[in-house]
């Protein structure tokens, strides 16, 4: 590719990615909206259904926001994933979208269950048991990927040996 | 010890010319148990201790075998006389197991903590890296890390043996002083790289921990 | 008879380092290795089956991981038709815009990554990173530590760093279970000193996502990926365990970036024969893969290995090229002492100062290099003035900024007692005044008392077992009287709610508006574009107290 082609194709290129930030499809968001926080606040919620405008200092001290509350929902985590996509960032925004499903996993079994990812830590069952947990929390990204990672484990020899 | 660029050279030297040969006659790794100071005389398949006041001592491949001093010209014999001398000061026993399946000094004294009665083990590296385990924690923790092989003295080594024995009588010592000399890296991390890569060319991934028989003469 | 010139050489610092000629067939070579395997992909039916010539059964876990993962299958035949000679012209090209460049980049495979840096020299490689570099502007990150896991002195060190310009501070700690007490310390520490900076604390992988999950931190960084499969299992871990650890960081709205570097897989023993360079390209494919933004890499604690070899400041230079390349935040080392040299360690930083990175060093040691519980840094505290008199010879933004004794004096001993009225409202063991005094004018742990290491310890793991969290902290500062630290951490806190700073390259500024490549993408394109230093950031570099006032002479 000569120079003068590749800076036509870029052009080409950054009018696409232009048009498409200028339209969002179907309500979703773009780095036109970012930061989330500071451009779109009404639209960020905590998985316990508070606004973001309602988290304040005061009501902290009052007692009427709690450690439950500040923190990330899966919704939001779609909307970074969204914005990830929007400046071509695909490999972020699906770490983001297997994010968004361990947010209803509690704190003490998703340190167990990324434990039981190490080397030598879980059999093929022991995995695939985890994958089949993981589709009770809806995370069928994740369970696919715990699944991925059993069948690897399996044929390099890292599953748990007696 | 003052390595200057001469003296790298010639232990350079010394480790690519016994690479050499060992890569050119494909020899196994059997034990030569002759070390200055001490013998490794038989070895066993390593069992899991029932005695809660011991302290079992995890060996990494290469050390008291092939290589024989810590990175700064500690002799191996003087390692182990320091930390079972602090092991015996508190009264408390130990055994020795060598380490087959890795050389890193975490999963080595993490394995002699799992065979360890008092679930307290020390991993020793053949440069001296060394590490203080206990059996519940997750391998790459540890309750104590010496991770600076050059800063260890007999002194230190000593001290190390004395804390493994206080872990494994239930105590909470304050643990040994930390050192650090920032310069410790530029001097030796590439040769200390070129041990490890020695160490490691001895493991086996397929070998279990074995018990060894260590006479002091 | 000697020759006295040769005594005297012998006798220069750079002499007291330690050399070593390479050794390809073990992998104790930088770059250009002659055993490193030629760029390839085969693509069938929309699946890697060849990668940089291994056919997919021969296939190890990175190599798996990398080809389904990490490479944009859309434009991967199309990137690697492109000659390395002509890619490499393009990578140093101010006429080739940095989204061109990554449309093939993320489209590559590591041997073709390296084989493209091989052909650079360090000048190409420096005007490469200044264009490549995701965030419009540079910062800079230092570590907070000391022999002694001094909490007061860890939050006063905190303060006054934070008032020199670091963006993000990061702790270690000397014995592991001091962790709650020095995360803590560090991101109270820090707000004092400037609201809105970040905090991380170093420890083994688990306990770093907890202390995150508990709210002792704000990110993370010491996440290792290592080169070849046999290290990568030795660092406990395989790029399936990381990613998910990855996925974990995101789902608590955490902050979180990779760290890989060359040497490691030589130190750790196993380097199969490659290049250091090779190896850390398959490093950051993997980063890339898992959808971390970030990397921090630059040999990091291996540094003393590469820099043994011949073009081993070089391959530092490439890896975080490499970074930058795969459109990921870099934070680029010059965090560890490689050299007792002092001529050694500006050229080795220079590399990265002149063209600009996401963190120039991570980090830059904030306390004298005796108390640096990372082994050391290549600058520390007693440096603050030569990196500020750099900046303002050469024009180059390096994060920080001339500041008077006065105001670095007050912001330590706030720090300090903001720590004495916390560990009193949470009910851990006291800091005394004499502490407080000694942490607010201490220049290293030397200067502190000893406190009471068992009951400490005991205290420090108290908070774990207590569950105490950032919004517990948050009320403590309140009810200590410290309205404005409790303000400034609870709105750290609300970042994992938004996850806006879980994008690439994404800082706070001091009114917690966050900067990233997303809102502040860097767009150098030649003289005069990207980031240009402003006005009134040039008076605050120009000015060192120093300087004499011509004016003041009548």
């Amino acid at each position: 590719m000569n120079q003068e082609q590749m800076i036509q194709a870029v052009v080409k290129e950054v009018m696409a990615s232009m048009g498409k930030a200028a339209a969002p499809t179907d309500g979703g968001v773009t780095q036109a909206q970012y930061p989330l926080g500071e451009k779109i606040p009404e639209k960020v919620f905590t998985p316990t259904g508070k606004n973001l405008n309602e988290l304040t200092l005061d009501k902290v001290i009052k007692g009427e926001v709690t450690a439950e509350d500040v923190r990330i929902s899966p919704q939001t985590l779609e909307m970074q994933a969204q914005v990830a996509e929007s400046v071509k960032r695909d490999a972020l925004a699906e770490n983001m979208r297997r994010a968004a499903e361990l947010i209803a996993v509690p704190d003490e079994r998703l340190l167990e269950i990324y434990n039981a990812l190490r080397p030598y830590r879980s059999s093929k069952e022991e995995l695939y048991a985890i994958a089949d947990e993981l589709k009770g929390y809806g995370a069928d990204k994740c369970a696919g990927f715990v699944r991925e990672a059993a069948d690897v484990y399996a044929a390099r020899g890292r599953l748990k040996r007696d | 010890m003052n390595i200057d660029e001469k003296a790298l050279r010639s232990i350079i030297e010394a480790v690519l010319q016994e690479y050499d040969a060992s890569a050119a006659t494909a020899v196994s790794a059997a034990p030569r148990g002759e070390v200055k100071g001490f013998e490794i005389a038989g070895q066993a398949e390593a069992k899991k201790g029932t005695r809660p006041d011991e302290v079992v001592i995890g060996l990494a491949p290469a050390f008291g075998d092939s290589q024989t001093k810590t990175i700064i010209g500690l002799p191996h014999y003087n390692v182990l006389k320091e930390v079972i001398a602090g092991i015996e000061e508190e009264g408390v026993s130990f055994r020795f197991i060598r380490v087959y399946h890795t050389s890193d000094v975490a999963f080595v004294a993490h394995a002699a903590a799992k065979l360890s009665g008092s679930g307290i083990g020390v991993g020793i590296q053949s440069k001296g890296t060394t590490v203080i385990h206990q059996k519940d924690l997750a391998p790459l923790s540890n309750l104590e890390l010496f991770p600076q092989s050059p800063l260890l003295d007999d002194e230190t080594f000593r001290a190390i043996g004395k804390n493994a024995a206080k872990y494994a009588k239930g105590e909470s010592p304050s643990p040994v002083p930390v050192r650090n000399d920032q310069m410790a890296r530029p001097k030796y991390q590439a040769f200390a790289a070129l041990l490890h890569i020695k160490e490691t060319e001895h493991c086996d991934p397929n070998r279990k921990p074995e018990e060894l028989k260590v006479i002091f003469k | 008879m000697k020759s006295k010139r040769f005594e005297v050489l012998a006798q220069r610092p750079v002499n007291q380092d330690g050399y070593v000629q390479e050794w390809p067939e073990v992998g104790l070579i930088t770059m250009n290795s002659p055993f490193d395997p030629k760029p390839s992909i085969k693509i069938e039916n929309g699946r890697v089956t060849e990668l940089d010539g291994k056919k997919r059964a021969d296939f190890d876990m990175l190599d798996t991981f990398i080809a389904d993962h990490a490479i944009n299958l859309d434009y991967a035949e199309e990137a690697m038709a492109i000659d390395s000679l002509e890619f490499a012209r393009m990578l140093c090209d101010i006429n080739v815009p940095r989204d061109e460049i990554v449309k093939y980049t993320t489209a590559m495979t590591p041997a073709k990554v390296t084989d493209i840096l091989n052909k650079m020299n360090v000048l190409e490689m420096m005007m490469a990173l200044t264009k490549m570099r995701p965030r419009l502007f540079p910062s800079n990150q230092a570590h907070v530590t000391n022999v002694k896991d001094q909490p007061v002195q860890i939050a006063a060190d905190a303060a006054e760093a934070a008032l020199r310009g670091f963006d993000e501070l990061e702790t270690t700690v000397g014995i592991v279970r001091y962790a709650p007490f020095n995360a803590m310390a560090l991101m109270v520490g820090a707000q004092v000193g400037r609201p809105g900076i970040l905090t991380q604390c170093a420890v083994e992988e688990a306990t770093e996502l907890l202390l995150g999950m508990r709210g002792f931190t704000a990110y993370a960084e010491t996440v290792s990926v290592y080169g070849t499969e046999p290290v990568f299992i030795d660092g406990d871990d395989t790029p399936w365990s990381k990613s998910f650890l990855a996925s974990c960081y995101a789902s608590r709205g955490l902050k979180m970036r990779f760290t890989s570097g060359t040497g490691s897989e030589v130190q750790m023993g196993y380097a199969e024969g490659k290049s250091m360079l090779y190896l850390e390209a398959r490093c950051q494919y993997v980063t890339k893969g898992a959808g971390v933004q970030g990397t921090q890499n630059g040999s990091v604690s291996c540094v003393g290995v590469p820099a043994a070899f011949p073009s081993g400041i070089r391959a530092i230079l490439a890896e975080n090229v490499i970074g930058a390349m795969l459109d990921m935040e870099v934070a680029s080392s010059n965090d560890q002492t490689f050299t007792h040299s002092d001529l050694r360690r500006v050229a080795r930083s220079l590399m990265q100062f002149v063209p600009g990175t996401d963190f120039l060093c991570s980090g830059y040691s904030a306390v004298p290099n005796y108390d640096n519980m990372f082994a050391g840094s290549n600058w520390d505290a007693e440096d603050y003035d030569d990196w500020n008199v750099i900046q303002r010879d050469l024009k180059i933004d390096g994060g920080l900024k001339p500041v008077s004794e006065e105001e670095v004096v007050a912001a330590r001993n706030r720090a300090a007692r903001v720590m004495q009225a916390l560990f009193k409202e949470l009910g851990l063991p006291e800091i005394t005044d004499e502490e407080v005094e000694a942490a607010t004018y201490a220049h290293g742990s030397k200067d502190m008392p000893d406190r009471t290491v068992v009951e400490d310890l005991k205290a420090a793991q108290g908070l774990l077992e207590r569950k105490i969290t950032g919004i517990d902290m948050v009320k403590a500062l309140y009810r200590a009287g410290f309205e404005d630290v409790a303000d400034s951490l609870f709105k750290i806190t609300l970042q994992h709610v938004t996850g806006d700073y879980l994008h690439t390259s994404a800082i706070l500024d001091k009114d917690f508006n966050v900067l990233s490549a997303v809102n502040c993408p860097n767009a150098y394109t030649g003289p005069m574009t990207g980031y240009v230093i402003s006005d009134a950031r040039w008076e605050e570099i120009k000015n060192i107290p120093k300087a004499v006032d011509p004016d003041s002479i009548k």
